[in-house]
């Protein structure tokens, strides 16, 4: 069995009386991508946080590497938080400096195509550089390193559609070469792309956590339209495979997590006028888990 | 090899079942030809923009289904022996699914047993007329 390269075991963050982050058990594996997704204030950056040790977990355990955060881990370990903090009286050629004389496996020559790709100038101040440009550079100093863990924080926030499409190319690069990467996003698009597994938090708990596939495979929509009202569904609310009916006139929407051909059977059994079977996308599916009522 | 495959990842039918399906679909055309090689994980991954986890899923699933063969430090290749058959058989399944959906909806909106019958052989036979001719 592998360890996972990141890993939070009962991860909870009290403020006083408030809980930011609550009971959050979760790994990513070496090579693999894991997407955070949530609404503001589900808990993400302070997940963050406990990770790289800015912030020090009520309970819980957090492991990189299978060890306690110390200072050593950051040697291969790289976060881009969402505001990315740079030096803004230096130039990005001197912001590449301090790495190569920080960084053991700085990699000046991966720095540099990197520049490139993001369409970065050397010689700019990052005091002069819009929002998305400071998080390309960033983001370059992260993947300069050539980190075995990423841990990243809306990574293509303020980027143009071609940027984003290179930050999720890096990280599918940083995977295919054995790094575990850690990644919120508020694009579920990007997460359905790039990632294999998703995590997905609301009000500092962890409410799914999979691998995406399985879940698309899992979760489907049942949808029947019936002559007249929608008739008595007889028990068939408190079956544990349904995560969510919806009824609306004469209509009738099952989300299933398990065996939508039995629920769709049983439905048929009460002789809707028309029934179908929909496959749910990653958006669908994360609208349902944070919109209902935290099961 | 060709860039053939294009997945969309906002599908709710999971990239890697995309994935199979359409290399299986390439092989059962003749685009990829037996003992062709496969790009890597990390290339297609990288190409397609999508998760390497995933492409080595797909390679696993096409191995254990007779289509592909990897040898480890060489890479992935077509199998020489039974692909096509196991690929025309993967095909047709793809063919049996869409024929269901198309009558499940016919149903759904509606139509009798005779009208279905009555489309499906007015498509047949525009899809098939040259056959006939």
């Amino acid at each position: 069995m592998t360890v996972p390269l990141i890993s939070l075991n009962g991860l909870t963050k009290r403020y006083g009386s408030f809980t930011a982050v609550d009971d959050v058990s979760f790994g990513v594996d070496e090579g693999s991508i894991c997407g955070l997704l949530g609404p503001n204030g589900a808990g993400k950056t302070t997940t963050f946080k406990c990770l790289l040790g800015f912030a020090k977990p009520s309970a819980g355990m957090i492991a990189i590497a299978g060890a306690p955060v110390r200072p050593a881990t950051f040697a291969s370990l790289a976060y881009v938080p969402e505001r990315a903090s740079l030096y803004d009286s230096l130039t990005i050629a001197e912001h590449l400096t301090i790495y190569r004389r920080a960084y053991e496996n700085y990699d000046d020559a991966r720095a540099r195509e990197l520049l490139a790709l993001f369409d970065l100038s050397p010689s700019l101040h990052a005091g002069k550089l819009s929002k998305g440009m400071r998080t390309a550079v960033a983001l370059t100093l992260a993947f300069s390193i050539r980190p075995r863990v990423l841990i990243l924080d809306e990574p293509a926030s303020g980027l143009d559609p071609v940027h984003q499409r290179h930050v999720l190319d890096l990280m599918i690069d940083a995977a295919a070469n054995g790094a575990a990467v850690l990644f919120s996003s508020h694009q579920v698009g990007q997460v359905e792309r790039a990632a294999d597994s998703v995590a997905i938090m609301k009000k500092g708990k962890l409410i799914v956590n999979s691998v995406i596939d399985d879940l698309k495979t899992g979760e489907k929509l049942v949808e029947a339209v019936f002559a007249g009202p929608v008739p008595d569904l007889d028990g068939l609310a408190r079956d544990p495979s349904i995560l969510r009916i919806e009824q609306a006139g004469s209509t009738l929407r099952i989300v299933t997590r398990e065996d939508s051909d039995a629920i769709a059977a049983r439905v048929f059994a009460l002789h809707p006028k028309s029934i179908r079977t929909i496959d749910l996308n990653l958006e669908e599916i994360f609208m349902n888990a944070v919109s209902g009522d935290g099961r | 090899m060709p860039a053939i495959f294009t997945v969309d990842p906002r599908s709710g039918v999971p990239l890697y079942l995309q994935l199979i399906e359409q290399i299986k679909r390439a092989v059962a055309l003749g685009m990829l030809a037996p003992a062709e090689q496969l790009p890597t994980v990390k290339a297609l991954a990288l190409e397609l923009t999508v998760n390497p986890n995933t492409v080595a899923r797909v390679y696993r699933e096409l191995e254990r289904d007779g289509v592909i063969v990897t040898s480890p430090g060489r890479g992935s290749f077509v199998r020489t022996d039974g692909a096509g058959i196991e690929a025309r058989r993967a095909v047709a399944d793809v063919a049996r699914a869409a024929f269901e959906a198309a009558v499940r909806e016919a149903k759904s909106l509606g139509l009798s047993r005779a009208e279905t019958q009555e489309l499906m052989a007015r498509t047949i036979a525009r899809w098939y007329e040259t056959e006939n001719a």
